[in-house]
Formats: C-alpha cells, sequence, structure tokens
C-alpha cells in the first residue's frame, strides 16, 4: 500500500541548527586531509572547485542544466522531514551552483545579481558545512529529474571541496581513519576479530550442536567475505548465517583482519579515501589469493 | 540603416552565437572526463538501449511523468507546441515549401494559439508553489517571458495583424541567400522577430541547454554493463601515510608470521 507522505510547506532554517561535530586532527591527519580549516580557506576550496569542474562532466554538466523545475523538491527525505528549503535537491545544489556561477562563469562574472551568483564567504562555508551533510547521497531526486540531475554528485564534489580546505565532520573522518587502523568502521582491532570468531565458532557448537568454523585471514580459500564490521560484534547472528551458508555450500571461505568492512565511508568524503577503503578489499583478496569476493553492507 | 541591422545583422550574429554557444557548451561538456560509473537504475546494458533510454528522455519526459503529473503535462504540451510552431515556420525558409510542411500547418497553427497555455501554467506555477517560487531566479522567469512573448506576438500577428507574408518569405530568403531584402513590416513583426533573435542570443548562454545536456548526462547515457571494468581517465595511485596503523605490508607481515607459527 502507499502511503503518502504530506509535503511540508517551507520553514526557512528549520533545520539550520543541525550540524555535524567538526572533524578531529588526529583523524584527519590519518586521511591525509588538513588538520584544520586552513588560514587561505576560500583559495584552497576555489582551487579544488576549478579542479573538481574539470575532472567530473557530471557536476559542470548538472550545475549548468538545471531549470529549477522543481520535481525533485518534494522526493527528498531530508525536505519531507524538515521542511527547509535548503534541503530540497534543487536548492541544496543551489548552494554551489551559486558559488560556481561566481567564479567560473560569464555571465555570474558579469551580472552576478540577476544570475544569483555568490561570493564564497564565511555564511556560504557555513551552509555548506549544515546542509551538504544534510544529504544521505541516496539519489532519490536523481530518478525524478528529467535529466537526470544527481544531487548526491553534487553533495560529495561539495564535501571534496571542503575537506581540500580542511573542513569536514567528525563522524565520516574518525570512521575512515579506523579503517585505515584496525580495517574496519567499529575499530575492531584483528585480535578482537579473530576472538569474536573464536567465540561464535563455540557457541554455534554448544547452543546448536553444529561443528562449522569461522575462518580468518586463510590463504588460498575460495571465498574471501567481506562483511558489515558490526556482523562480527553486534549482528552476530547474521555473521553465523554466513558460516552456515558456506558450510551447507561447501565453500572454503575466510574473512580478513586487513579488510572486514563492506560500508565505505570514504563516499560521505573524497574521491582519495574512497578508493583508499575499497583497495583495501581488493589488496585482501590478492594477499590472502582468494577467486572470489563476496561484498555486501 | 536601423532596419538593415535588425533584418540583415542581427540575425547572422544571433544565429552566430547560437551555434557556436551551443558547439562551445558541448564542447566544455565532453571534453570533461567521466570518473565513475554513476548510472541511474533500472538502466540498459546495451549503447542501443542507451540510444532508446535517451531518446524516450527527449521526447516523453518519463521521470518528470513520474514524479509531477501537472509539471509533466505543462512541460509536456509546451514542447511538442514548441515543436509544432518552430516546424510550421520552416514554410518561409524552403523554397519550394516541402509537402509534409505544407501538412502540418494547420496543427502547428492551433499550436500557436495553445502555446500561451503551458507558458503561463509554468509561470503560475513558479508564482503559486512555495517550494518552486523560493528556488525560482531570474533567469527561470526570464526565459517563460520571453517564450510567452514571442509566442504572443506571433499570434497578434496572425489573428489582428495579419503581415504581408510574401514580404516575410522575402526577408527570410535573402537571408538564406545572402541578398538584403528590408520589409516594409508592421511594428509587431519587427517586435516578433527581435524577440526571436533575443531567444538564439540567450538560448546557449542560460538554461535552456538543458535540451542538449541531456544527451551527456552521465546518470542517462551510461550503460548498467557492471561486469567490464570502468576506467577513471585520471585515476592515481593509492598512498599510506606513516600515521596508518594498518597497510598493505603490515598485513603481509602479519600473514607471514601466523603462517610461521601454524608451521612450528
Amino acid at each position: 500500500m502507499r502511503v503518502p507522505v504530506p509535503i511540508p510547506g517551507i520553514k526557512i532554517g528549520a533545520s539550520r541548527g543541525q550540524r555535524c561535530h567538526p572533524a578531529k586532527e588526529k583523524d584527519m591527519l590519518k586521511i591525509d586531509l588538513p588538520k584544520e580549516r586552513l588560514p587561505d580557506w576560500k583559495e584552497a576550496m576555489l582551487k579544488k572547485m576549478a579542479e573538481v569542474l574539470d575532472k567530473y562532466r557530471s557536476v559542470r554538466l548538472f550545475l549548468d542544466i538545471c531549470v529549477k523545475c522543481g520535481a525533485c523538491a518534494d522526493k527528498c527525505q531530508f525536505f519531507l522531514g524538515t521542511g527547509d528549503p535548503k534541503n530540497m535537491p534543487v536548492a541544496r545544489a543551489d548552494l554551489l551552483r551559486k558559488v560556481y556561477k561566481r567564479y567560473f562563469t560569464l555571465g555570474g562574472k558579469i551580472w552576478g545579481r540577476a544570475n544569483e551568483a555568490e561570493e564564497l564567504n564565511e555564511t556560504v562555508l557555513q551552509e555548506w558545512y549544515t546542509y551538504f551533510y544534510q544529504c544521505s547521497e541516496c539519489r532519490r531526486c536523481s530518478v525524478f529529474c528529467p535529466y537526470g540531475i544527481d544531487t548526491a554528485e553534487i553533495t560529495m564534489a561539495a564535501r571534496e571541496i571542503m575537506a581540500a580546505a580542511g573542513v569536514a565532520t567528525k563522524y565520516v573522518t574518525e570512521v575512515v581513519a579506523k579503517v585505515y587502523d584496525a580495517g574496519n568502521n567499529l575499530g575492531i582491532w584483528p585480535p578482537a576479530w579473530k576472538d569474536n570468531c573464536a567465540f561464535l565458532e563455540e557457541d554455534l557448537k554448544d547452543t546448536e550442536g553444529l561443528d562449522i568454523k569461522f575462518p580468518v585471514d586463510t590463504v588460498g580459500a575460495e571465498v574471501l567475505l567481506v562483511p558489515p564490521s558490526a556482523d562480527n560484534f553486534v549482528n552476530t547472528n547474521t555473521m553465523i548465517g554466513y558460516a552456515k551458508m558456506f558450510h551447507a555450500a561447501g565453500i572454503s571461505w575466510t574473512t580478513s583482519t586487513y579488510c572486514n568492512e563492506g560500508g565505505n565511508f570514504g563516499l560521505f568524503l573524497n574521491y582519495a579515501n574512497l578508493k583508499k577503503v575499497n583497495n583495501r578489499i581488493l589488496e585482501a583478496a590478492r594477499q590472502l589469493k582468494v577467486r572470489k569476493i563476496y561484498w555486501g553492507e | 540603416m536601423s532596419m538593415k541591422l535588425l533584418f540583415f545583422y542581427l540575425p547572422y550574429f544571433s544565429l552566430g552565437i547560437f551555434f557556436l554557444g551551443i558547439l562551445y557548451r558541448f564542447w566544455r561538456w565532453a571534453k570533461t572526463p567521466v570518473p565513475l560509473r554513476i548510472v541511474v537504475p533500472p538502466a540498459p546494458r546495451s549503447r542501443l538501449g542507451v540510444f532508446w533510454r535517451l531518446v524516450g528522455d527527449i521526447l516523453f519526459f518519463p521521470n518528470l511523468f513520474k514524479g509531477d503529473k501537472l509539471l509533466w503535462a505543462g512541460g509536456f504540451s509546451l514542447h511538442v507546441f514548441l515543436w509544432l510552431v518552430i516546424l510550421r515556420h520552416l514554410r518561409y525558409f524552403l523554397y519550394p515549401v516541402p509537402g509534409w510542411v505544407a501538412a502540418i500547418q494547420t496543427l502547428g497553427l492551433y499550436a500557436g494559439y495553445l502555446i500561451p497555455l503551458p507558458l503561463i501554467f509554468l509561470l503560475a506555477r513558479r508564482l503559486v508553489i512555495d517550494r518552486v517560487l523560493y528556488i525560482s531566479i531570474l533567469g527561470d522567469y526570464f526565459a517563460l517571458v520571453l517564450l510567452l512573448a514571442v509566442a504572443g506576438s506571433g499570434v497578434l500577428m496572425k489573428v489582428f495583424f495579419r503581415t504581408y507574408i510574401v514580404d516575410v518569405k522575402a526577408l527570410v530568403l535573402g537571408l538564406v541567400h545572402f541578398q538584403p531584402f528590408i520589409p516594409d513590416a508592421h511594428w509587431l513583426f519587427s517586435l516578433h522577430f527581435l524577440l526571436v533573435m533575443a531567444l538564439l542570443i540567450y538560448f546557449p548562454l542560460g538554461k535552456l541547454m538543458h535540451s542538449g545536456g541531456l544527451i551527456l548526462s552521465p546518470t542517462r547515457n551510461q550503460r548498467a554493463n557492471f561486469a567490464r571494468r570502468f576506467v577513471n581517465p585520471w585515476d592515481f595511485p593509492v598512498s599510506y601515510n606513516a600515521l596508518n596503523l594498518s597497510s598493505p605490508e603490515k598485513y603481509a607481515q602479519a600473514l607471514a608470521a601466523s603462517d610461521d607459527g601454524e608451521k612450528s
């Protein structure tokens, strides 16, 4: 049954105050970002923005061709939930678009007012930090846009630009930094992972009388399983499910203490970290000499 | 002299801006790489599928239909009417007039009468719905008002202030053959002509380029062939810094150590 969600009237500034905690120095250094906001943040952001515009056709094209029809406006969960107009995908993209127009388009440079172009200043940066972190990059808006404009691309571009100037959130940077230390988002260290697996083996034997292994770092297994790390820690029934499935199918498998995380928080930060986190899956697979990767999140 | 400016030099200038502008915009988008596969599902697997998807997008706006039926009705009818009107005007450009252009004259005429309706609807929508009012900028109103003015002057000319059509044809064919012909036209025709020239100039500068951008939109023109390797043209290697406690080398060492442990 379809339950229609009522479309709220716009409430300007309704979610202005819902802001993420800023990133910490120790995490930023681990993920190759400036430890704090750079003194020349504005120049750094504009430099990164020029780079992003030349590297991603999606960003440049989406900023150029939006006709502001408003088809996406009532499709965003964050707008439906808060009523803050800046959470409409089109308005969220406008936060980036107005700066793009000011510095990178002829019309915006010549006649800024008519083109809604805007200087990059402290107020704009604060808006970016607030509203670009109120997007979950779910891409629902792109399904309804007649040109397929994907606001997730815009959000990712804006976060990449902010990150280059040392502006990011604690949650995201902390999780990514943890992956480079422990191999997963939750920060489960290799000994703890092995111990949890041994515990699950014993538990399965005690409760169900089944003798099923939870292999860890087994070189030469057929399958590398990359689960969400929470499966080894909180949702252990899921982990037990994997083991039973592999056991029943007769497939040799292993998890890796180098990469035991299917979720990639680099997606919420920048390209370099997105790639680095993903690369761990391939690296683990190479070193364990597996033939297949099963990867879920 | 001013009439020669309007009816002879301006058309070439606006057509130049129109075509060169469109080429520039396409070139700018096309030369920007697409680093990741970001196709929006449900997506076709083959190039032919992509072709048909884009044809469907251009002709019928299925995404808009999914999202907002009323807006779709307004947008769709506007575009259909626009095409009919443009095709109808081909009779001024072509001599002799092809049979199919002659055949759609009546249809194009009615499309011309009706075209203000979706334009007024879209304009009213911008003013009435609070969400759309919030996002609308000057450019959005400008495009609608300009089209409305072009359509309005066209309709007025057809209904009340009839133009001497032979002069119009002589003007346009004069332009085609680089031989100036300055018609002794009603001011309404001059206005209509001027507005169309303005539209041609504005087209590549503003949001009207959405028409071409769709073809290059990576979410619409990519294939869902995930089994194939997708190469990012500007990719760079992964680097680990000294603060990262886990790295490929350390993992290799750990694996070797546990291997030795099992053997002993």
